[in-house]
């Protein structure tokens, strides 16, 4: 017989207040929110929560802030199901719930003392701007930090104006590239695949850390580009996207061979992963 | 140990039932033995395992994880008196010791313990088997075991709670009873414990090629009755029911046979074939869960093999797979 103390449900979602949203594309949305009960989410980089719209479900949401900027966190949402069409008609003072945060962080005590090499595509920026954010608000940790993205085409690239920020700022070296451009657009960054901005950097390997997020099929292409340049996979970090439906290692929709990607991940060191089957 | 007659057995379940509800092997109308209420059917002891998932007891197929209206959130009540669950065989109980341990490790699953916390588990062993074959006994993995014996049940407790039910049985077992017992509990080699352990080593040495998965994808009609059967199989989905009324969040058994299992929002999918799907259902049982909590989490039940209709179960699919590959 199984006898242990009651307690809350680590299902029940906790209820959060919009404090803003803001368009960053056409099919993307950012969420300024604060738990209603005033509590910090106290996340690190990295982590994610499980979003709860009563009568549309949940999903699994990446903050894209740091918790360096407090008195709120951010969720970068896309429009891609029934779910985040419903989150997208939310405005300032509705309110959602969440669980969480969950999963496991960029690991800042490896990434610390060392040149970090920030690579992101598509929404994978999201995550990867709460990185980023540390970064900036805790600059004496960390060497040289160079930020790479790619999009498809200029109108989809996510935070802008935090993007030409980063490019004027000192801290940051910049390299942005989309798969395409049309007439009228505004770029002034290279027309192609991100794995092109890779060959040209200077990076020492031994003092390098290179941060993947991006779409699945963005892995493997820009892998081979890091082990060009001398990165072995103990130095390459990567954060994966599976179907989280529970977020606490029970559901079984992430799994990646003996790994749950909720609870294991969804930050990998490549070492741990590029050998199981499905992982990139 | 003790000695109950079967109609004894059934005056002991009647006490029982005053203090635990009670989820018992019961034969249906439609002649199917299940593990359910005493209300839903007579009793039906004998015949070996029952069809269907066992810890279906702990897990059920749909299972609500909360209500809301009006802004309000309710959990569904933890049962007033605990269970006593009487119907698992050996092998089920194993099944019920390993999703004891998934379900607790880590972030523990109030949901599934809101069920399983303070429930007494009863297996069934003996010469209690389909046609009246013997069914070794489980000697562990629960608070009690009944054990049949010609026309009498031994009672073995191991637990607390278990020696506080024997307690309630009158008659000791008979010197001849317990030598019948001891002679039953001696393992015998079993074909398919090798067979599993032998697949299982060459899932993990990674020796069976993909278009081995590819042939079994090919014969897999996605029906799901190996993960619907399988007492050890966890995966669930979660979906919400709007009413004018509430909203209702529950949770439902999920099949890592269907397209959309993993299928992301965004179109990815891990497990995008049929190969893809038929050797994750059977490498995470043989290797992944070796891996992670270092035992086979198969414990041949023979249930997936019962239901496919296409033979494609884990026993018929290990024998094939040691067969070429070993």
């Amino acid at each position: 017989m199984i006898d242990t103390p009651r307690h809350n449900s680590l299902y029940l979602p906790i209820e959060c207040e919009i404090i803003s949203v803001i368009d960053l594309t056409s099919g993307e949305k950012l969420f300024r929110v604060r738990r209603s009960d005033g509590v910090p989410l106290s996340h690190l980089p990295g982590q994610f929560v499980q979003v709860s719209l009563l009568g549309w479900g949940e999903a699994p949401i990446s903050v894209a802030s740091s918790p360096t900027r407090e008195g709120f966190f951010e969720l970068g949402v896309r429009r891609a199901g029934t779910l985040t069409g419903a989150m997208h008609t939310l405005k300032a003072g509705d309110t959602f719930g969440i669980r969480g945060p969950f999963g496991r962080p960029f690991d800042l005590p490896r990434l610390q003392g060392q040149d970090l090499l920030l690579i992101s595509g598509g929404c994978g920026l999201a995550p990867m701007r709460s990185l980023i954010q540390y970064c900036e608000d805790r600059p004496a940790e960390f060497g040289m930090i160079t930020i790479l993205y790619g999009a498809r085409n200029p109108a989809d690239r996510l935070f802008k104006d935090e993007l030409a920020a980063w490019e004027r700022s000192a801290r940051f070296a910049c390299s942005f590239a989309v798969d395409s451009i049309s007439g009228g657009d505004c770029f002034s960054g290279s027309v192609g695949l991100i794995t092109a901005l890779i060959p040209p950097l200077h990076c020492i390997p031994d003092r390098t850390v290179a941060v993947v997020v991006g779409p699945p099929a963005m892995y493997r292409a820009v892998i081979d580009e890091l082990h060009k340049k001398g990165l072995s996979s103990d130095r390459i970090v990567v954060s994966l996207e599976r179907q989280m439906r529970c977020g606490v290692g029970k559901c079984g929709h992430c799994t990646i061979e003996h790994l749950y990607c909720c609870q294991d991940g969804p930050v990998f060191w490549l070492n741990e992963i590029e050998h199981l089957r499905g992982a990139i | 140990m003790k000695t109950l007659t079967a109609g004894q057995l059934e005056q002991l379940l009647a006490v029982l039932s005053t203090s635990w509800e009670l989820r018992l092997t019961i034969l249906l109308p439609d002649g199917t033995r299940v593990i359910g209420s005493p209300d839903d059917g007579p009793l039906a002891l004998q015949g070996g395992a029952v069809s269907g998932k066992p810890t279906a007891a702990f897990f059920p197929q749909l299972g609500t994880v909360f209500a809301s209206s009006e802004g309000e959130l309710r959990e569904p009540k933890a049962p007033e008196r605990p269970l006593f669950v009487l119907g698992f065989t050996p092998r089920d109980l194993a099944c019920l010791r390993f999703i004891d341990r998934f379900f607790a490790d880590g972030w523990r699953d109030d949901i599934y313990f809101r069920q399983r916390d303070g429930a007494v588990v009863a297996g069934l062993s003996g010469y209690c088997g389909p046609g009246g074959s013997l069914i070794r006994p489980a000697g562990g993995n629960c608070d009690l075991e009944f054990f049949r014996d010609g026309s009498n049940w031994l009672v073995i407790p191991y637990s607390e709670a278990g020696i506080e039910i024997a307690a309630k049985v009158a008659d000791f077992a008979s010197p001849e009873a317990r030598e019948r017992f001891r002679q039953a509990s001696v393992q015998l080699p079993d074909e398919n414990e090798t067979l599993l352990l032998r697949a299982s080593e060459l899932l993990r040495a990674n020796r069976v090629p993909d278009y081995f998965w590819s042939e079994i994808g090919d014969r897999c009609i996605a029906c799901t009755g190996c993960n619907l059967a399988c007492p050890t199989c966890t995966c669930f989905g979660v979906q919400d029911w709007r009413s004018t009324r509430q909203v209702e969040r529950s949770r439902m058994w999920d099949s890592c046979q269907l397209d959309g299992f993993m299928r992301e929002a965004g179109g990815h999918n891990p497990l995008g074939s049929e190969g893809e799907r038929s050797r994750r259902r059977i490498h995470h049982k043989l290797a992944a869960d070796p891996e992670k909590w270092g035992e086979i989490s198969c414990f041949l039940c023979g249930r997936c093999d019962a239901v496919c209709p296409t033979g494609i179960g884990i026993v018929a699919v290990m024998k094939e797979l040691v067969a070429r590959y070993e």
